[in-house]
């Protein structure tokens, strides 16, 4: 079953006063965050948390369109590499 | 005959499929049934070239014919070799856009000219791809947002990209 509307979004309380605190200082720093389950809001874009996968501190840009879901879906806790071969990447 | 360090693996056979010489083919490229445009693949010594025909999607790969290969018993004696194309087969790409084999294996300094390590791959786990970094001088592998702040520079022909990481991350 799904969360209530009336409810609002899940978001544990320390990732809102980190995010808000990151985005008064101005500063370009990875906020990290152990919360996996909290939901990404719209205030969170633009800046970059570091998400614990249980080993290390994934860093998570936030965009638009990644609202709404959770930070434990950009952080993986299991590796895998795979083969390079023709796959690119793309400097934002 | 091109050396083995521009040769990328595209692909590797997985044994026969069938009993009339078709295989089963891993595809390793962004789009699996692109591989036959990079063709003919060459076998990891160059040695051997095939054409490829792709027939259709199955599991665990692509049903694919190549030439030079019409029986089964050919097909099983090519069980686990590695298919090979020359770097420059792959199309050129825009600015901004870098092939993962390119980036793998790149020398890493900071803005102040220190050495960092090594990319050691490159990872995508939804939000914006990340450089993973491994060097002597750290603890464990690091990863960088790949973004033009925080990797200014990357500078294929030196070998080397410069970063630029924000606080916290190494």
């Amino acid at each position: 079953m799904s969360r209530s509307v009336w409810k609002g979004p899940f978001v544990d309380a320390y990732v809102l006063k980190k995010a808000e605190a990151s985005r008064e200082s101005g500063r370009s720093e990875v906020i990290k965050i152990w919360s996996r389950r909290s939901t990404i809001l719209p205030q969170f874009v633009g800046l970059t948390f570091g998400v614990y996968n249980g080993h290390k501190h994934i860093p998570v840009n936030v965009s638009e369109d990644m609202i709404g879901q959770k930070f434990g879906e950009y952080s993986p806790t299991r590796t895998y590499y795979g083969h390079a071969a023709d796959k690119k990447a793309k400097r934002k | 005959m091109d050396q083995p360090d521009d040769l990328i693996c595209v692909g590797a056979i997985a044994g026969a499929f069938g009993v009339q010489g078709e295989l089963r083919l891993k595809s390793f490229t962004a789009d699996p049934e692109a591989i036959a445009d990079y063709a003919p693949l060459l076998t990891e010594d160059g040695s051997r070239s095939f054409d490829v025909t792709v027939s259709r999607p199955i599991s665990n790969g692509l049903a694919v014919r190549l030439t030079g290969v019409s029986t089964k018993e050919q097909a099983d004696a090519l069980k686990g070799v590695k298919l090979y194309v020359p770097r420059d087969r792959l199309p050129s790409l825009p600015d901004d856009e870098f092939y993962h084999a390119d980036l793998i294996g790149l020398e890493v300094l900071d803005t102040g000219g220190t050495l960092l390590g090594r990319v050691k791959s490159v990872l995508n786990h939804g939000a914006g791809d990340l450089l993973e970094l491994h060097g002597p001088g750290l603890k464990s592998s690091v990863l960088l947002p790949f973004t033009r702040d925080v990797v200014p520079t990357v500078d294929l022909d030196a070998g080397r990209i410069i970063v630029d990481p924000p606080e916290g991350l190494i």
